[in-house]
Formats: C-alpha cells, structure tokens, sequence
C-alpha cells in the first residue's frame, strides 16, 4: 500500500479545511470498506487520508429531528438494519442495509459511505431514492442539503463541491402509509454485489416508486402516478407498458463480469413484477 | 525516491492487554496483530473483505482486520482468535469446534471462531439460518459449514461437555 | 469400543492448535533477519521480455536482491514432477497470467512491494492462446518450444499428449440408440483459505526449506538436483497446509525462493496473495464429446469419449491428470467397447495442476449426463439403467485393471434410498443422479517408523500431509489399537524430510492406505519384538504368544504392553523402534502404469428446484453415498464427504475463470470469483457410507474424499433437466446460464 498522510480531524470545520486545501488529493475515511482496497491496489493514491470517525458532529447516531429520521454519517449498516425506526418507518432501507456484505462488512461500512462512493450498484441507493432522502452537506460555503435523487453522477462521482463533506441523511417520516421493498439479483445466495438491486414502494395514494441500480450510471428512480401499477386488480398487460417505460433509460455496462446486459434487462423486469407485488402486500397488511 | 512512511503511535488493548506501539499509516490491524504483537492467530487471506480469515473483534463488533487501519484502532478493545481461551481453557465454543468436527485445515478456524463467539454474545440462541448468515462472512473451502454450524448450536444448548 | 481406537471419532489430534491460533502454518514461521519476496508479473497473458531493468528497484532502502533470469545458473534449470518444462523464473517470455520475471527481496514488506513496482520491464504483448479451439488450430503459435520435446512427433502441436484407451471396436460395435453430446467444464481454482507460502534459509552447508507443499520428500528430490546438493543436505519443513485440494502437491516457487536464499545467505519467505494463488494454480478445465450407445434394453453398447483438456503453460502434473482422469472414463460400467482419446492441450495461461478429483470429474459430467438422456430417451428409470450397467464386484470393468472392488450396487441403492427415488415430488421439482468412480494410486511408497518408549508412549513418524483431511489423527488412531497407548500419550511427526522417514506423496486419496499399512506394519514389527521380549522373560516359545490391541497375550494370561516392555527394557531403559513400509511398484504394460490400489465409489442424488424466471437453482436435498470399506474414523470421513461435496457445488453453480479477449484473468481474487459461502448449502444434506471391510488398508479400509466431489455437476444437471426440461451442458450452472436454457428452449 502507498503510504499517506493521515489526518484525524476533531472537528467539522477542520475536515472541511483539509478537504478544500487538498481537493482531489484527499479522501475520507469512515469505514474503510472500499478505501483501504482501493488503497491497497492502487486505484486511490491520495497524499490525505482524513479520518472522520472522532470528529463529534459525525459520531454514529440516528434520530429524529422536525419530522425526519436523520442518520449521522458515522452510522455503520449493521445499525441502519438493527434500529427499530428505519425498520419501521424504511424497512426496504433495513432491508438492504443488511445484505451489504457480510456482517464483518456491515460493522465498518456506513450508510453515507456507500452512498458518497457513488457505486451505481451501491444495495441502499434504490430505496434511498423511493424513500425520497436528502444528503446533508457540510462545506466552505456552509450547509447544503441535496436530494438524494439528484446527487448521483456515475461511478465514484456524485455533485459534492470541492470541500464538502456528507454529515449525513435525512429521511422524511412518511406522511403517507407505504409498502416497500428491497430485491436484488447476485450470482449466489451468499454475499454478493448485486448485478441487479431494485426498491419498490407503493403508498396509500397510488403512486409506484421504483428504483433501480446497477442497469447504468447510476441509480434512477421512476415515478408512476397513474395508480396503475398500484392497483392490484390491474392486469399485467395494463402495467406492462408502465414499466417498459420506467426501464427504457436502463443501459447496463456491456463489460461488467457479473451478468450480461440481456440477463439485467430481463432481471429488472423481473424484480419490478415481483417488487411490486410485495409492496402492493405489504401496504395492505399495513 | 522511495517514499516516506509516516508512523503514528497508538494503544490499544489486544485480548485484555494494554499494548502501546508505533505504526505505519499504511499498515492495517491485520498487518500489525501479526507483525508486530506476533499473534499470527489471525490470518491473511483475500485482502478485500470476503474471506474473513482476518476476522477480531473491535470494540465488541467482529471486523475484517485487513480493512481496518492500524491507526482506526488506536484505543480500541481487540479480541483474536488467542483471546478466546479462559485461563488456558478452551472456550465452550473452542471444545464444540472440536467435538462436532468443525475443523478440518484449520485456517479459517480463527475467524470462525471470532466471528461465532460475537453471534452468540448477541443472540444466545441463534436458529440455524441465523447462524449461517452470521457466519457468512468467513469463508471455509474445506467447506466444514454444516460441521460448524452444529458446533455453534451445540454451544447455544448447552450440550457441549 | 474405547473411541481412541480405529472405529471410533475422538477428537482431532492438531485440533487444540488449529482452534487457539497456535498452530503455525508457514506464513506463521518467523526467523531471524528474514527478508520479504514480492514477485514481479507483467499484465499480460503472454509477452516477450525485452528488458528488465532493476536499477530503481534496487536503490530503494532495504532491498538485498533483485533476481531475474540473468542471475540465475545458464541455462536456467527447468523442473516439473512430468517433464522439466518449466523455468524457475520466465526466462525470455512469460507464458500466462502472472509468471515473475523478478523477484525482489528486502528487509520489509513494504520495501520490497515499493521495489517491486519500481522494476521496470520492457515487453512486447504477443497473442495468446486460451482455449481448445485456438491451441488446436493449426495455424496456432506453439505454447511451448518444440525443442523441448525431441523425439516427440507432437512436438509440433499445441497438444502436448494424447492418451488412447479401450478395448473392443466402437465403430463395428451395434447399439439401438446414440446418444451424442458435447460437454464443457470450466476452469476453477482451488483458492485454499491458506495461499501458497514459501521460505528458505541457509543450513550449514545444505538448505532448509518450508513450504506449504503437499508432497515434502518430492519437492527435496527436486531441490537437490537443481541446487546440486545430496538430499542429506536439503531439509524440507512441511508445516500442515491450510487446505491442499491438490494445488499444493508440487514444486512451484521453492527453487526460485532457495536461490534467493543462497545467494543472500539469509532466510528469505514469499507469501503469495490469494490473487497471485489464481495465477499460480488451477484445475484442468475440458471439453468433453461422449458418444454413448445403448441397447433398447438400456444395457451400454459403447462408450466413446473425446476429451480435450486444456492444461497449462507448464505441464505440472496435468497431463496425468489428463490420462488418470479419462481413463476410467467409460464408468464403473460393463461396456462392450470403448474408445477413450483424451489430450493434454497447452494454453497460455495459470499451469494447471492436480485438483480433487483428478480429471475424472470433468468427464464424469458428460458421461453421466449421457447416461441420464439415454435413459429419458429409452423410456427407462435412470436409477434403473444404471443398476443394470453397472459392474459388480470382482468383475473386471476395465480389462487388464483392478476389478471392481466394491459392492457398489449397495452404494447406488442406499443414495436412492435416501432421496425417495421413484417418489412423488412437489411440483416444480426435480430429482437427478449420477455415479463415479476415481482410481486410487496406481503406485505409491510410504514408509513409517514408530517408536514405543519406555512407558507406553508412542511417537508415529510419517511423512503424510495432513491438510484438513485427518491423517495425523488417523494414524495416532491406528497406533493407539495396535500398542493400547491412549490417544494423548501418542505423538505424529509429520512434515520433516530430515527426521520423518520417506513418502512418495499425499495425493489420490492414498494416505489411509498406503501411509496407515506402512504404520500398521510398523507397529506390527513392534509387536513382534514384543513377542520376542514376553518369550524371552516368561521362557515360554514366541509362537505361543499374540500381541494385539495393546495386550500380549501368554498361554495362561493376559498382560498389558507395559508389564512387558518394562521389564523387557530392565534397568538401561530404552525403546522398540518398528519400521514398516508399503510399497505399490508399477506395473510397466499396464497403460497408466499401474492399476488402481483401489476405487473411491460415490453416488450422489439431488433434488432441486428452479426459479424459471431468473435461473436459481435451489437445491433441496443433497445426498452423498460413498463406499469406504471401512471408517478409520466416521466423523472425519462425514467431513470429507461433505466438504467435498460442498467443494463441488463450486464449479456446479458458480465458480469459473472469466479471460479478456487478451487472456487476462479477469476475475482475480474474492470478489468476483464466488465460492459457496455458508449461505449456499443445500437445504438439506445427507452423507452416508458403505462399510464392507473391502479395502486394502488397514482393517479393511479405502481411501475416499474424492468421490464425492465427483458426481455432484451431472447430479445437479439432471436434477435441473428433470424440473424444467431443459439439459445444459456446459458448467457452471449460473442462474444467468440456466435462464438463458429456459428462455432458449421456448424460442423455437
């Protein structure tokens, strides 16, 4: 491993400065799951490796604030998955959260993390988007918050500024009741990356959200508000073209090792059918 | 040029012993537990994650020690594989491993073992798919699984001699 | 019965090591002044190395040596347990994926992974060649120099041998049905938990040498002859593998690491990454065509088999695998005639080696699979047909063989028995089996010596590996009924070419045989001077006295060992040292040059259900019948099975090499290579065994660990075609593969 320097800031105000000063030549460290590989093979050579985990802002914490469900970015996945609230209120969120690796992984690797590493295959980005969540930034120019749908670019690049960092993410308390689910596609039943990784909600007015990653970019979310989908009774000839619509922008990468474009094309379809399904039980056991 | 490697000096606590040493940056816990303190109970494997061969536990959660920074670990509490025996004895759990034939080649056993010990400090009674997942993330090729699986059930029951 | 004894599961002897953390595997092993290796690989299938050029690496601080071709004796010596193809370090080009073409060594880790990116090599890219179809196009570049084979009229092939076996005329032979098929099972690699590790050190005038190597006594002949040193001179120190499956069995970077050693004169140690394990081992991947002929009554007319296995840039040991593994190919069958031509094909790419199974599993997958469509295709029962092709015991299935030395009828009953063969199933499900033999060895020679120490103790020295498959305990197991010694008063030296006597190797599946006579005869010369001690104290004639399970026995009375040796030993103390050997000479006509010691039997039934929409296959139950002749110790040969055949649901459903269209391996290391994880074991598993005391190992023992692993693809496979319809081919069954069979099948 290249070596670094290694900072270990105690405060919000000082990672910001670090990460203005260095820019592109620092990278944050919070669980390490995918930095330490990346430092390790080469793929990230910063001369900065700022450390988050002692500054107090960021410490690990979910709690409620003004009507949302704020999780700090120090929160590791194994947490995301254990606590009541997000089981409540997000349980496609719980739900991914606890198929991210396996539990040596899930006891480092946290929420925002995964979200700032920006994989479009990242399991928590579908129902984070469904769930309609915000990133918190903290930066030079102070506080910005960004949704979720929205901060995505591609692959490791999201729309943080020079010398921002993610303090964490908001979750609006659903003011509707919602039925939601997590489904992903991977090569076995044990831990995998997810070829394909979808979130479906269906809430008390109608509307469908679907989301899906690792088909492209980036994670999409897709928004049906002609009650269609979410209506059990509809036929599948009637929701078919809606979901031909909500994938017509899918375009998986033809290089990827694990599984071809045609297989993820018919896996998304496949998902959504069946996440649809679930969501449409789940919204009516309440 | 060669690079400079910086050193950080760190303490923590390895199986209830205070250690205090200075480390490269770029050195993980893993690197440091088997290099440095000489408990090569610990092993390496993948280097990413998946195997789980390097697992300890730190500050009361099992963790990919090849994940982990020497320096994340600066005043944590780090249990291994040569922490788990009680005053020479082999644990409950050590003394199942052997009984119901759990080990075969024996390297993934410390991680097994690391990794089962946190399961059933969490959930004393964990029903079989629970302990499959929670042991998912330690990798056996001699594929010993359903050997140490009874050996965990075998702990949780209280039958082990 | 006491459990210490053969029989019985007492715990593992090693297990209090392997379960605290103490028990030092080779990357444990700390010398003094030891120095670091880091290997220097090109990113390439294949290049000719223009240049190397070492000076940056070397001025990196604590770098002692950066060795290449160059300086190394000219020419570079070439070894390899078939031929002496391969050079210790790529020596003008590199012919697959990872082979160095530096190493360095230095003070720390980190300073000889900063030399070694600082090494720069000048290369130019050249095609390579990673697949059957391309080494055997004529217009193919050659793999390997023919002036390496002289004499050899393949010489100017990509094959690097071609095996034929058989007996009878396939083509004038009649059969009412042919069935045809092309089958091809992927490459895998063995990714033991414990990479391959390497150190040596200077020894007084020799060298001493520790490796993670299956086969110790082979790798000291090979050292002695390239460092030119009399083998009392080379010790080899063979710490327990963590896991061999085969891919530990021969020399691979020993030579390289022991000049490094000498030239320093320091301990040096190379510890290679699981990535770099990839490169370094494989196993034979093939394409298989099997044309099968039946008669309306499903009784085999023919078997006629074409394997084409894709071996290494280096032999290694594949080309046996090639020529053991294919020919028993026709299956533990009576078959009229059968026609096996199976090659040995080179490739640039990882040296296959020898892996579990031994290149039976890879035509057992077609033939099987053949047996299954043949069956469906007669209108008959494929429990059925098999039954009634099968060989019963002491028929000679393959003339000029070992016969069958099993009742494995009995074997193939208890697997159907087990599953509800011929019982309703749930729909959606279906239900497959499939059987296989593995030959034994064909030679092999274990010596052992065991001492019995004045007050009962006993130390067994036997050069078996131990890697997980419970040598160590098997043999304290056979000493403890022998000499009544309790198993805690026995201890097995294993691993040390200057202290242990001589084995051949730990591969076939031949320790309880081979190494488990060699002790049993051991302590039977033992015992015999026992006999002559009890005589001699008791004045009473030898041929009146019986030593047996740790008592002699007089005319009048019964003593334990002890109240003779004892007194037998007097006042000067002492011990009895026994030797014993056991020794399977080859046989020169025989085609592999020996028949089988004996054959592992397995047969293996699966049911599974499959998710049509996305391709899963879920396997509900999963049985493993084996015939052992006898358990030397039950619970570790439930563990062999089972682990093995867990091992073989890798290559089944997921595991394979994915190449670039350069014939880089893409999928190098733990992520996006998938091995079954404790989350994808069937739902329920099943092992069970045949005792007959048929073996000829001790107390009627086989060896086993092989077999089942060896039916588990065309098991599942048909499990899969019984549910859906659909029969694949082609390994491994990935949900995407099976779902592109079903989408298939209904395109018309």
């Amino acid at each position: 491993m290249h070596t670094f320097a290694y900072a270990r800031p105690a405060t919000l105000a000082e990672a910001v400065a670090l990460l203005e000063a260095h820019g592109p030549a620092a990278r944050l460290l919070a669980g390490g799951t995918d930095l330490v590989i990346r430092l390790r093979d080469g793929t990230a050579r910063p001369a900065v490796v700022i450390d988050v985990k002692q500054i107090a802002e960021l410490r690990p914490a979910i709690h409620e604030d003004d009507g949302r469900l704020v999780i700090s970015a120090g929160t590791v996945m194994s947490d995301v998955a254990s606590d009541e609230r997000v089981r409540r209120s997000f349980p496609a969120l719980a739900e991914a959260a606890a198929v991210v690796g396996s539990v040596q992984i899930r006891n480092r690797a946290t929420l925002v993390g995964n979200v700032c590493n920006a994989s479009p295959a990242a399991d928590t980005a579908p129902s984070l988007l469904v769930y309609d969540a915000t990133v918190v930034a903290e930066g030079p120019g102070g506080t910005r918050r960004i949704p979720v749908d929205g901060f995505f670019v591609r692959s490791g690049v999201t729309t943080l500024a020079r010398g921002e960092l993610v303090t964490a993410i908001e979750l609006p308390l659903p003011a509707r009741k919602m039925g939601a689910v997590h489904m992903r596609r991977t090569r076995r039943r044990g831990h995998d990356l997810a070829s394909v990784t979808l979130c479906c909600g269906v809430d008390d007015a109608a509307v469908t959200r679907l989301a899906y990653g690792s088909v492209g970019p980036r994670p999409v979310l897709e928004i049906d508000e002609s009650g269609v989908l979410a209506d059990p009774a509809a036929s599948d000839e009637a929701k078919a073209p809606i979901f031909e619509r909500m994938f017509a922008d899918a375009s998986p990468s033809p290089r990827s090792m694990r599984a071809s474009p045609e297989y993820r094309l018919a896996m998304l379809r496949v998902l959504g059918a069946r996440a649809l399904r679930t969501a449409i039980d789940r919204l009516a056991q309440g | 040029m060669s690079e400079m490697i910086q050193t950080v000096p760190i303490e923590l606590t390895v199986n209830g012993r205070r250690r205090a040493l200075t480390v490269a940056v770029n050195h993980t816990l893993l690197d440091v537990l088997r290099d440095d303190l000489e408990l090569t109970g610990t092993k390496e494997c993948c280097l990413v994650g998946e195997c789980g061969a390097c697992t300890v536990s730190l500050d009361g959660r099992i963790v990919d020690s090849c994940l982990v920074l020497a320096v994340e670990a600066d005043q944590a509490q780090v249990t291994t594989v040569e922490g788990l025996a009680i005053d020479g004895h082999l644990s409950t759990l050590q003394q199942a491993f052997l009984d119901k034939g759990a080990v075969q080649c024996g390297f993934c056993i410390p991680g097994q073992l690391v990794a089962a010990h946190a399961l059933l400090a969490e959930n004393p009674h964990p029903t079989v798919p629970e302990i499959q997942e929670g042991l998912a993330g330690n990798l056996c090729r001699c594929a010993c699984y359903r050997q140490i699986t009874e050996a965990v059930l075998a702990t949780a029951e209280g039958t082990v001699r | 019965m006491r459990t210490d004894r053969i029989g019985g599961s007492p715990n593992r002897v090693g297990g209090i090591g392997r379960v605290t953390g103490s028990q030092q595997y080779v990357a444990d092993i700390r010398l003094q002044d030891t120095l670091e290796v880091k290997l220097v690989t090109l990113d390439c299938a294949r290049a000719r190395i223009i240049s190397i050029d070492t000076s940056a690496a070397e001025e990196v601080p604590g770098v002692r040596l950066v060795m290449t071709a160059a300086d190394l004796p000219q020419p570079v010596p070439r070894f390899g347990p078939q031929f002496s193809d391969r050079p210790i370090i790529a020596v003008g080009e590199t012919k697959y994926h990872g082979e160095p073409v530096a190493a360095v060594a230095a003070e720390t880790k980190d300073a000889a992974e900063e030399a070694a990116r600082l090494v720069k090599v000048e290369y130019e890219e050249l095609p390579a060649i990673f697949s059957v179809a391309a080494a055997l196009d004529p217009a193919a570049v050659l793999v390997q120099d023919p002036a390496l084979r002289p004499n050899d009229p393949l010489a100017g092939t990509n094959v690097l041998r071609e095996h034929r076996f058989g007996w009878a005329d396939v083509e004038a032979t009649r059969a009412d049905l042919v069935v045809e098929n092309a089958y091809t099972f992927p490459i895998v690699t063995h990714f033991a938990i414990e990479p391959h590790a390497f150190m040596a050190a200077p020894d007084g005038d020799g060298i001493a040498v520790w490796s993670s190597i299956q086969h110790p006594n082979w790798l000291q002949k090979i050292l002695s002859q390239i460092l030119g040193l009399p083998l009392s001179k080379v010790r080899v120190y063979a710490p327990d593998p963590g896991g061999g499956f085969g891919g530990k069995q021969h020399t691979k970077l020993e030579p390289l690491v022991a000049f490094m050693a000498l030239r320093t004169g320091r301990p040096v140690r190379l510890v290679l990454t699981l990535d770099e394990t990839f490169q370094a081992v494989r196993r034979t991947s093939a394409e298989v065509r099997v044309r099968t002929g039946f008669m309306s009554d499903g009784t085999l007319a023919f078997q006629d088999v074409e394997a084409n296995y894709l071996i290494g840039a280096y032999a290694d040991i594949a080309d046996r695998v090639v020529s053991k593994g294919s020919y028993p190919a026709a299956g533990p069958y009576r078959v009229p005639a059968v026609r096996i031509v199976s090659r040995s094909v080179l490739s640039h790419t990882t040296p296959a080696t020898a892996f579990r199974g031994f290149g039976n599993p890879q035509v057992n997958w077609a033939v099987e699979s053949n047996m299954d469509e043949g069956a469906r295709a007669l209108a008959i029962d494929r429990l059925e047909i098999r039954l009634r092709n099968l060989a019963r015991k002491g028929e000679a299935f393959i003339p000029v063989d070992t016969p069958a030395d099993g009742d494995w009828e009995q074997t193939v009953r208890r697997a159907a028995e087990l599953i509800g063969w011929g019982t309703p199933l749930p729909p959606g499900r279906g239900r497959g089996l499939a059987l296989g033999i593995k030959s034994g060895p064909t030679t092999g020679l274990s010596y052992a010596t065991v001492r019995l120490l004045a007050d009962g103790s006993v130390i067994v020295y036997a050069g078996t590996s131990d890697m997980g498959q419970g040598a160590r305990t098997v043999f304290a197991q056979i000493a403890a009924t022998e000499l009544g010694a309790p198993l805690d008063w026995i201890t097995v030296v294993m691993g040390d070419t200057a202290v242990v006597p001589y084995d051949q190797q730990t591969s076939a599946s031949r320790s309880t045989v081979l190494m488990g006579n060699a002790i049993l005869r051991a302590c039977q010369s033992t015992q015999a001077q026992l006999r002559t001690m009890a005589a001699r104290l008791h004045g009473i004639d030898e041929a009146d006295i019986v030593v047996e399970g740790g008592v002699v026995r007089l005319p009048d009375r019964e003593l334990p060992i002890i109240d003779v040796l004892e007194p037998g030993l007097g006042r000067l103390g002492g011990e009895l040292v026994g030797n014993g050997e056991m020794r399977k000479d080859a046989e020169p006509d025989h085609p592999l040059s020996g028949s089988a010691a004996f054959f592992e039997f397995n047969c293996t039934a699966i049911e599974a259900e499959v998710d049509e929409d996305t391709g899963d296959v879920v396997l509900v139950r999963h049985v493993t019948v084996s015939d052992v002749g006898k358990a030397l110790n039950p619970l570790q040969v439930t563990m062999q099975d089972e682990g093995a055949a867990i091992q073989g649901l890798g290559h089944t459903l997921m595991e394979h090499y994915i190449f670039d269209e350069r014939g880089r391996i893409r999928n190098l290391g733990a992520i996006d290579y998938r091995i079954p994880t404790s989350m994808d074991l069937p739902l329920e598993m099943q092992s069970a065994i045949v005792e007959n005391a048929d073996g000829p190992g001790p107390y009627g023992s086989k060896g086993m660990s092989e077999g089942a692993l060896l039916c588990v693809a065309p098991a599942v496979a048909a499990a899969v075609r019984d549910a859906t319809g659909v029969a694949i081919r082609d390994l491994p069954l990935t949900p995407e593969r099976v779902w592109r069979a079903l989408r298939d099948r209904s395109t018309p």
